[in-house]
């Protein structure tokens, strides 16, 4: 699947595998999921949501550190 | 499949999964969920009585954004009255942001904020002084000017303005991470300081207030997010490597595997902070002076502040100005 990857002013078109939670994402991308909040399609998710094709996944920083 | 229902009101789309107690919230319940705690430990702590008038520090950042529209509640309801500062410390292309935040904060609100800035106070920025320090051998960090210029600020637009209480965005992890950071470092002295509010020594200081300190940094991001404020979530150029850094990403590492560890951090040092006290109370009394430069109070005859001005006026920028 393909999703589009928005952290900051940096966005980009990443190709995953199939059935992928946001977890599994932020561990692919090295982010700690502990300092952040995670929005697909503008909506507050939590760590479990499955994320799907054409998804728009946008990390947002609140805690720094780690 | 997981389920996306908020434990509170089976709404069906959920922004949290607190793995500290198993509740699983809709941004309506979440909200609430925070605003309720926070009062909760206003109310519980004696943190506000009728008729205080309460200073905020308004930095834009997550924790002041939040702590003002959860005191705004208590403003709305005639409890307390509420005015924002916003300290300027002159830190360019990160503290303009901020302020600009702060200001449409305390204007969506209806709150009176004042800004004040080191430039007009004492006749420089944090940017300058950082330039002037360079190459010198007694390199100082930015963090131990900026926290002892806006101590000072702090306290004096409090007395200023008539505030009987100053209120600050400390949340559940800043207070864990002090509270293990002085434990490792043997900081008895900083620990038993550590509270919900600290008793001023003297009638110059205002008394501080911590109504967020039992909500977790994560949380605190979210809830104004759900809120819809603009926030400034970047870091400060002048942060740096910290003892303080590293103890928060241990402490949030541990977090992941023991959901409630920084809770049980907390309570417990509230539980045996009253035997360390008295101990060590029987042993320190703290000098309680006035500095014979600027009369503010010090625990030696000049205070950290006016050491300070004069390090930097007469050392650093050669300006021979030291009217604070």
């Amino acid at each position: 699947m393909s999703i589009t990857l928005i952290n900051k002013k940096d966005v980009k078109e990443i190709e995953y595998e199939e059935n992928l939670t946001v977890e599994d994402i932020l561990k692919k991308e090295d982010i700690p999921i502990e300092t952040v909040v995670v929005k697909i399609n503008d909506q507050t998710v939590t760590e479990d949501e499955k994320v799907n094709d054409n998804d728009k996944m946008e990390i947002i920083k609140v805690i720094y550190g780690g | 499949m997981t389920d996306n229902t908020c434990t509170q009101c089976g709404y069906e789309h959920v922004v949290i999964n607190r793995k500290s107690n198993g509740q699983r919230l809709c941004s309506s319940c979440f909200k609430d969920s925070i605003e309720k705690k926070v009062l909760k430990t206003i109310r519980k702590n004696k943190l506000v009585t009728k008729g205080d008038k309460v200073l905020v520090g308004l930095s834009g950042g997550k924790d002041s954004v939040a702590l003002v529209n959860i005191l705004n509640i208590l403003k709305e309801k005639g409890i307390i009255e509420l005015e924002a500062i916003t300290i300027d410390e002159g830190i360019s292309g990160y503290r303009e942001e901020g302020v600009r935040i702060a200001k449409d904060v305390a204007k969506r609100l209806n709150v009176k904020h004042h800004i004040v800035s080191f430039d007009e106070k004492y006749d420089f920025t944090l940017d300058k002084i950082m330039e002037a320090q360079k190459g010198k051998d007694d390199h100082q960090h930015a963090c131990t000017f900026c926290g002892v210029f806006r101590r000072q600020l702090f306290n004096q637009v409090a007395r200023d303005v008539n505030a009987s209480k100053i209120a600050t965005g400390h949340n559940l992890d800043d207070e864990t991470q002090s509270i293990v950071m002085n434990y490792l470092e043997g900081n008895i002295h900083n620990m038993v300081r550590i509270g919900y509010k600290t008793e001023a020594r003297d009638e110059h200081f205002t008394p501080k207030i911590k109504p967020l300190r039992e909500i977790p940094e994560k949380e605190i991001g979210l809830y104004v997010l759900e809120s819809g404020f603009e926030v400034h979530f970047d870091g400060c150029p002048y942060a740096h490597e910290s003892f303080r850094m590293e103890i928060g990403d241990f402490i949030r590492e541990l977090n992941l595997k023991h959901p409630t560890i920084m809770y049980s951090t907390l309570n417990n040092f509230e539980k045996i902070k009253p035997a360390i006290k008295k101990e060590y109370d029987k042993k320190h009394v703290v000098p309680n002076g006035t500095c014979e430069v600027c009369g503010e109070p010090a625990s030696q005859s000049i205070c950290k502040s006016c050491k300070f001005l004069e390090k930097i006026h007469n050392e650093l920028l050669n300006d021979g100005n030291q009217n604070g």
